[in-house]
């Protein structure tokens, strides 16, 4: 009996993504209707049997744009009205989609559940992102935004700068990052990036947003919906997919109260640690057993930092690594770190394109790309405020 | 075209920050120190984080404005009212010398092309942004 007496109960039945578009024709409710029901019926599933609804509904634009319900987000009560499903359960936490995922495995090992759906929506609102055209700074703002401080943008490239500095990290140190997420997803049928990879001179040739972070450090925003059915393990076998079992996850870790959009580089591996220790505990494995990790990559620094996490090279070596082909997909030497194609190879899908990929793997439905792996991790934001989730081919 | 200059965000001071504000309108960096264990906080929450008073009536004190970078950044893009004009242009990330850790985000006013490195000795100036309405920024310093 593991310590963690929810690991490997619960179980991935079922997945669908949606286009990822920059700007879609249908509004964001629609796709996500037509993604959802597209998840329930790869899982075997009708609608009238799900009765377990959870998002993270967050809208990450700091801009002055509008965020309804059905169009710049998706809440579950939104979606419970119009797919006709009176759901036992539905939660919309503020955290990232590991949150989400773990509300789902507490919900069906306590009972609460029987099919959950899981699912992210986001929205590009068109216009400039993060533009805020607030004339007044109030609250947490006010520390900052007068200041001309303002955006994740203008967070990672502080907290990158105080890396690079203290590791002698380069100015193109982060472009195989880049390179590698756009490589892997020009291959995926979905991607807004599909057959377009990224040239070395691309990504040189685009303009810096916030030296040291250019442009394709950035990923790119869109519409898009992803979608997953989780269920009890004893109901996956008895479903049309294998199951792919979840065995432990690490959420959201309280942040140090401070200065908004101030992510100390200390702060956030030190948290990072503690996350993944946190899950190996749970899932009474090393770091090492795992066979497929998936990292983030919305702002390419965060991979660097999840590398150095999860212990694929050592603490300020990362760059080198990188550098060396050490992520390279194709190669067999290479760690396939970010197979999914992440975020910067997708599009702004925010966790998604790593959980599909552990999914994926572990349910022998990766066609091409099948990897013989039994133990995925996927990884989400930034270390300390996304998490990760840990899935299994086996119920060990 | 119009020929308006757009006005910066606007601080609204309240009850936690009116003293930072009211200090940096004399051209004073004042920041909220516990009164309980002395420690300061920036910004000032609603209890202490230091010693996790729940009372912890946090004194303004006046700063050197001294400190050392820790890292910066070149903003290229205006995402804010009133810095189109002023795009590109650096951001520090500044520990101050009376503690460790403690540590503020402005401008550096010495232009893109100043010689940065981790550790750089700065010390604080002030923008006027508004009539008495003034923003703590930095300048490079001597050793």
């Amino acid at each position: 009996m593991s310590a963690f007496p929810a690991r490997n109960k619960a179980a991935l039945a079922g997945f669908a993504q949606s286009p990822v578009q920059r700007h879609a024709p249908m509004t964001l409710g629609a796709i996500t209707i037509a993604t959802v029901r597209e998840a329930v019926a790869d899982a075997g599933l009708e609608v009238s049997e799900i009765d377990g609804l959870i998002t993270t509904p967050l809208f990450p634009s700091l801009g002055s744009h509008a965020a309804e319900d059905g169009i710049a987000l998706v809440t579950t009560n939104w979606l419970a009205q119009r797919m006709g499903i009176v759901p036992v359960y539905q939660e919309n936490p503020q955290g990232q989609l590991p949150g989400a995922v773990a509300m789902a495995v507490n919900a069906i090992h306590a009972g609460a559940a029987k099919n959950v759906v899981v699912y992210r929506a986001l929205h590009n609102p068109g216009g400039s992102y993060h533009q805020n055209d607030a004339p007044k700074a109030s609250g947490r703002d006010q520390w900052v935004m007068p200041q001309g401080h303002h955006g994740p943008i203008a967070a990672i490239a502080l907290a990158w700068n105080e890396y690079a500095q203290r590791y002698g990290a380069g100015e193109d140190a982060l472009a195989p990052i880049a390179i590698e997420a756009r490589k892997n997803g020009a291959r995926l049928p979905w991607s807004y990036w599909k057959d377009k990879p990224l040239a070395l001179e691309q990504y040189l040739a685009a303009p810096f947003i916030n030296d040291p972070i250019r442009m394709f450090d950035c990923d790119i925003p869109v519409d898009g919906a992803a979608a997953f059915v989780i269920t009890s393990a004893e109901r996956a076998r008895d479903m049309p997919h294998r199951p792919v079992y979840i065995s432990a996850y690490s959420d959201i870790l309280p942040r140090r109260f401070g200065l908004a959009h101030h992510w100390p580089y200390d702060e956030i591996m030190e948290l990072g640690a503690l996350g993944l220790e946190r899950l190996c505990q749970r899932a009474e494995i090393r770091l090492s057993d795992i066979d497929h990790s998936q990292i983030y990559d919305g702002f390419s620094p965060l991979s660097l930092f999840w590398i150095e996490l999860l212990g694929l090279a050592p603490r300020g070596e990362a760059h080198r690594f990188i550098a060396q082909g050490g992520i390279d997909s194709d190669s067999p030497d290479g760690k396939a770190v970010l197979a999914s194609g992440g975020s910067l190879g997708n599009g702004r899908m925010h966790g998604t394109p790593q959980m599909i990929e552990c999914y994926l793997q572990l349910a022998r439905r990766a066609g091409e790309r099948q990897r013989d792996v039994k133990l995925a991790l996927a990884c989400q934001g930034v270390p300390n405020m996304g998490g990760s989730v840990l899935y299994s081919a086996d119920a060990y | 075209m119009s020929s308006t200059v757009q006005q910066r965000p606007l601080p609204v001071p309240d009850a936690q920050s009116a003293g930072y504000w009211n200090a940096a309108s004399r051209h004073e960096l004042a920041l909220a120190r516990c009164g309980q264990c002395h420690m300061f906080a920036h910004p000032p929450g609603a209890v202490c984080c230091a010693c996790g008073s729940i009372e912890p009536a946090f004194e303004w004190m006046k700063l050197s404005g001294k400190g050392r970078i820790r890292s910066w950044s070149v903003v290229r893009q205006a995402l804010l009212p009133g810095f189109a004009d002023l795009v590109p242009y650096v951001t520090v990330d500044v520990e101050l010398e009376e503690q460790p850790n403690l540590r503020i985000i402005g401008r550096l006013l010495d232009g893109i092309e100043a010689p940065l490195v981790p550790g750089a000795p700065v010390a604080v100036c002030f923008e006027d942004i508004a009539p008495d309405v003034a923003v703590p920024a930095f300048r490079l310093a001597a050793g």
